[in-house]
């Protein structure tokens, strides 16, 4: 039996039941669509992620105290004191070191529209020597002055932009007023990943606005604390200065505050970005395999229909083997048909689950990236679907004694 | 009883000999049917026979085994001089192809195929090509008297029309042997008429037919009728010569009224 005539009585007969087939590809489509969604959004995420360790971040060595088993995704917590920074700066191929602390505020109002925010970020004007700015320049240590993101900017009712004063509801109720001396693009090299810079940031100096203090225990006097620095290297030896700040670390006062159960880390972009990826990949793993729960969903309506259409084509099947259809030739009709709603369901899912998949990206705000060798992979487990679905109801409909299928009403 | 020995002579050319067939059944653990005990019969070339006996006399285990559809539990059936209870499902399929055309009482065409495509199906299975396939399709439905119907589906044919669409798949691998299971049972006496003398023709041109029914009226058509009783032959009646409608197997005047 020619190959043509095989796929000829399958598309007939997957045609007869219009309705029916068209569900039982739906089932695939559904299936292997959620797979290709998902692994089109984690493949663009990871490529955002990945692609967006912006090069001014590239030769940055971040340093916190995070608790053991968390690793950099931790909490830090204020360990660096100002002596740190110096102890920091003087190790060969520093460039600049940049604290950053957390301050608590709670609201932030521009003219007369105020808005709730948690935190903002106490730094110095270093932070912003390498970032593009929109508008005006970075603020100066001890003035009353800000640095918005576009973001944050633009929460207003009426845009905030520079020179405008905006007023800063601290933690306790007391305000401060404060000018706006610039507005960035991104994130100021918070993280290295500019795709999280499209939050609202505020930044405002260490002073005189950032007030958790220590009593610095080289120093024996109080002085400011911070949870992060950033270590801007020599873009030549980033690894190498890694290592040199690890190798200070037991010199500085952050040696001594760090609470039992944390432990000083220095990392670098390229370490953050393997272990995003390595989270954003994980994640999207996990995703994939409940996609994968649907897609065997899929695979039991296709077992199900086929030996629904095995019993109803009973006396075809006897017509078959008593004009000389061998047992082979009865099976193969059957998993042909199979293998077909699962190739159909395949075509569709891909197109279907690019399409999701651009959306997903569409609203994260992220660029698409295919991942072509999945769909490659999809449309091969559409036909294996088909086959293993279909495997059982056709060796039934080969088992069908021809003498009983004949007389069968 | 007589067996079928007064008949052996002829199984030198014969397109079908059975020797000594048995067939028993076994319903239960202790409960054994004896469908056929020992029955001999031969087939000569261009002959057309007959087989009558009322219900559970064997027919149907006769015609199944004669099909290649069954193997018998002892004794040899040889269709076209191939024996068949040595071959496997896979060899017995192809005997079913190439050498015996099946007419079914209920038609038994396959539901979405039209009348060209069913006449072409059994070839598909012998690997002829799909224009080859539907030319000689066309040729037989021509030669039953369905010219025009070609590419109507079953659903579309009446009772006759599907009953002569079988006759002409039967004779699609030109087989050796056609077998007709009561090719009557399920139109009226007018149209069964027009179908045996269909069947009549494809005799007249040289074809052996193995007839199966419980119609004296219809096994007249054939040379000889064996009458089976309780899975023996009982009497082997020579019929030559019976009065039947002697229409020379041309369907043409059928086709206009074909319907039921």
């Amino acid at each position: 039996m020619d190959f043509g005539e095989t796929l000829r009585l399958s598309g007939r007969a997957i045609r007869a039941h219009k309705l029916r087939s068209a569900l039982t590809v739906l089932g695939i489509l559904i299936g292997i669509a959620a797979v290709v969604t998902f692994v089109t959004f984690g493949a663009s995420l990871q490529a955002d992620v990945v692609g967006q360790i912006s090069e001014t971040s590239a030769n940055n060595v971040y340093l916190v105290a995070a608790e053991d088993d968390e690793g950099f995704a931790g909490a830090g917590r204020p360990v660096f004191t100002e002596s740190d920074l110096t102890t920091f700066a003087s190790v060969e191929g520093v460039d600049r070191v940049v604290p950053r602390g957390v301050l608590s505020v709670t609201a932030i109002s521009h003219r007369n529209d105020t808005i709730a925010r948690t935190r903002a970020t106490a730094t110095t004007p270093d932070a912003f020597a390498s970032t593009t700015f929109a508008a005006g320049e970075p603020f100066e240590l001890e003035r009353e002055e800000v640095v918005l993101n576009r973001r944050a900017a633009r929460s207003f009712e009426t845009n905030a932009s520079v020179g405008d004063t905006v007023t800063l509801t601290l933690g306790g109720g007391r305000t401060r007023n404060l000018t706006v001396a610039g507005i960035i693009e991104g994130s100021a090299g918070q993280v290295p990943f500019d795709a999280f810079g499209s939050q609202a940031r505020v930044f405002v100096p260490t002073d005189p606005l950032y007030n958790t203090v220590v009593e610095s225990p080289s120093a024996g006097a109080p002085q400011r604390v911070y949870p992060q620095v950033t270590v801007v290297a020599d873009p030549a030896e980033t690894g190498a200065v890694r290592e040199r700040v690890e190798g200070v670390f037991p010199e500085t006062d952050a040696a001594q505050l760090v609470p039992d159960g944390f432990e000083l880390l220095a990392r670098t972009s390229g370490d953050l970005a393997d272990q995003i990826e390595e989270i954003v990949s994980q994640l999207t793993r996990f995703v994939t395999g409940i996609a994968v729960i649907a897609l065997i969903v899929g695979a039991v309506g296709i077992a199900n229909i086929m030996l629904v259409s095995v019993t109803e084509r009973t006396r075809e099947i006897g017509i078959m083997k008593a004009v000389g259809a061998r047992n082979r030739e009865v099976m193969g009709l059957f998993l042909t048909e199979a293998v077909l709603l699962g190739v159909l369901g395949a075509a569709l899912g891909v197109p279907v689950g690019v399409l999701a998949g651009w959306a997903a990206t569409q609203y994260a705000g992220i660029s698409l990236t295919l991942a072509p060798g999945w769909f490659v992979l999809a449309v091969v487990v559409g036909v294996a679907v088909g086959a293993v679905a279909g495997l059982y109801p056709a060796w039934r409909a080969a088992r069908v004694d021809p003498i009983e299928a004949l007389r069968y009403e | 009883m007589t067996d079928g020995a007064q008949i052996a002579g002829e199984t030198g050319d014969a397109v079908v000999a059975l020797t000594d067939v048995e067939k028993r059944y076994r319903r239960t653990e202790d409960v054994v049917v004896d469908a056929l005990a020992g029955v001999s019969l031969s087939l000569p070339e261009g002959s057309y026979t007959a087989v009558m006996g009322p219900s559970g006399s064997g027919k149907s285990t006769l015609l199944n085994l004669v099909g290649g559809l069954d193997t018998p539990t002892s004794g040899s059936v040889a269709i076209a001089g191939t024996e068949l209870s040595g071959l496997s499902e896979a060899e017995r399929a192809r005997v079913r192809g190439e050498e015996i055309g099946f007419v079914f009482q209920t038609f038994n065409l396959m539901p979405r195929l039209s009348a060209a495509e069913n006449v072409a199906f059994p070839l598909v299975f012998q690997g002829v090509d799909r224009a080859e396939r539907m030319d000689r399709a066309e040729e037989l439905l021509a030669d039953v008297g369905l010219a025009d119907r070609t590419d109507h589906r079953p659903n579309e044919l009446s009772g006759g029309q599907r009953q002569r669409v079988a006759i002409a798949r039967a004779l699609a691998g030109d087989p050796a042997l056609v077998l007709a299971d009561e090719p009557t049972g399920n139109v009226d006496t007018e149209t069964g008429d027009r179908v045996m003398s269909v069947l009549d023709g494809v005799n007249d041109a040289g074809n052996t037919i193995l007839l199966v029914t419980h119609e004296r009226r219809i096994a007249e058509h054939a040379d000889r009728i064996v009458h089976l009783r309780d899975g023996r032959i009982q009497e082997v009646e020579d019929v030559t010569g019976v009065e039947t409608g002697e229409n020379t197997g041309n369907a043409e005047g059928g086709d206009s009224a074909g319907g039921d």
